[in-house]
């Protein structure tokens, strides 16, 4: 048997291995509508706390928000598997979530939430969620949505609070917004790219 | 000179070795999925995971989502050091064949 087994052959099968790894790899990678939608919800609550109810804007937001992200979630997902770097970014995310939730919740219900101290432990959540998920997945435009919340963060505690909402405002609007438009547009173009790439084997 | 070794015939087949090396990347994946990316048939790819999963190099689970039948496929730790033996063999006979 071996024989008959010619060079080519035998690098094609290797060649082969390696393109089904990297495109099992690649199957979960559909996230960038999570960061517009929590971008919306961030604007929601702060509309609703500036001009309505603080109380419960937040916790009702967040809430709703986070519901949607899982219906929205398993629909998008659809039949694609898990890949544990799926399952790591997913980790991050849920536990920054779940943390920052019961935290807000707490001060607020406790009438310790400080609009400076707040907004910075927002911002510097944000900034260690965006730069895990960047450096596992090697992509430097969310290393730079994490630098814009570390200076957000750092501004918080250095600025006035009229300044400090600015800077949270264009903060939400680069890293959660565009950046999630853009992710959206790159996961497109991959998907065609993959698609018009996809063989077809037989036994 | 060292012997050459034998490729495993199961996993030689190259839509066997497209599926158990998709199945190497993820933990585990719905039929209708290996199909898209493989772009087999249904029996085709039905006859090939059967032969994996009657060697013991995957697990198969079905189930009802949303009324739905599912059929999950997972790599088993036989089949993982099946795929790595195949690919060292590979390496070996690609060796052999470059000094020839």
């Amino acid at each position: 048997m071996m024989g008959n087994i010619e060079e080519q052959d035998l690098k094609d099968r290797l060649s082969l291995i390696e393109t089904m790894i990297a495109e099992g790899r690649r199957t979960t990678e559909s996230w960038g509508w999570t960061f517009v939608l929590w971008g919306v919800a961030y604007y929601v609550a702060i509309a609703w706390s500036a001009f309505g109810r603080p109380s419960i804007a937040w916790p009702v937001t967040m809430t709703v928000g986070g519901a949607l992200t899982s219906v929205l979630a398993s629909r998008v997902r659809g039949k694609h598997p898990w890949t544990t770097v799926g399952r790591a970014m997913m980790a991050i995310w849920v536990g920054m979530g779940i943390s920052l939730f019961i935290l807000m919740l707490s001060l607020g219900m406790t009438g310790r939430l400080d609009l400076h101290i707040g907004a910075a432990i927002v911002a510097a959540m944000l900034g260690t969620a965006n730069a895990t998920s960047s450096i596992i997945l090697k992509w430097k435009m969310q290393f730079a949505c994490a630098v814009v919340w570390w200076t957000a963060m750092v501004a918080a505690l250095f600025t006035s609070e009229n300044v400090t909402a600015i800077i949270f405002l264009v903060a939400i609007f680069l890293c959660q917004i565009v950046f999630g438009i853009y992710g959206m547009i790159s996961e497109s173009r991959r998907h065609k790219a993959d698609a018009a790439s996809q063989g077809v084997f037989h036994a | 000179m060292p012997e050459l070794p034998d490729l495993n015939p199961v996993i030689h087949g190259k839509l066997r070795l497209a599926l158990l090396s998709l199945l190497s990347s993820v933990e585990e994946a719905e039929f209708t999925w290996l199909r898209a990316k493989t772009g087999s048939t249904d029996g085709n790819l039905g006859a090939q995971l059967l032969k994996l999963e009657e060697a013991g190099y995957l697990a198969v689970e079905k189930r009802f989502v949303q009324r739905k039948p599912q059929t999950l496929y997972r790599m088993t730790e036989a089949g993982r050091q099946a795929l790595t033996d195949y690919v060292q063999a590979l390496k070996q006979l690609l060796g052999a064949a470059i000094d020839a």
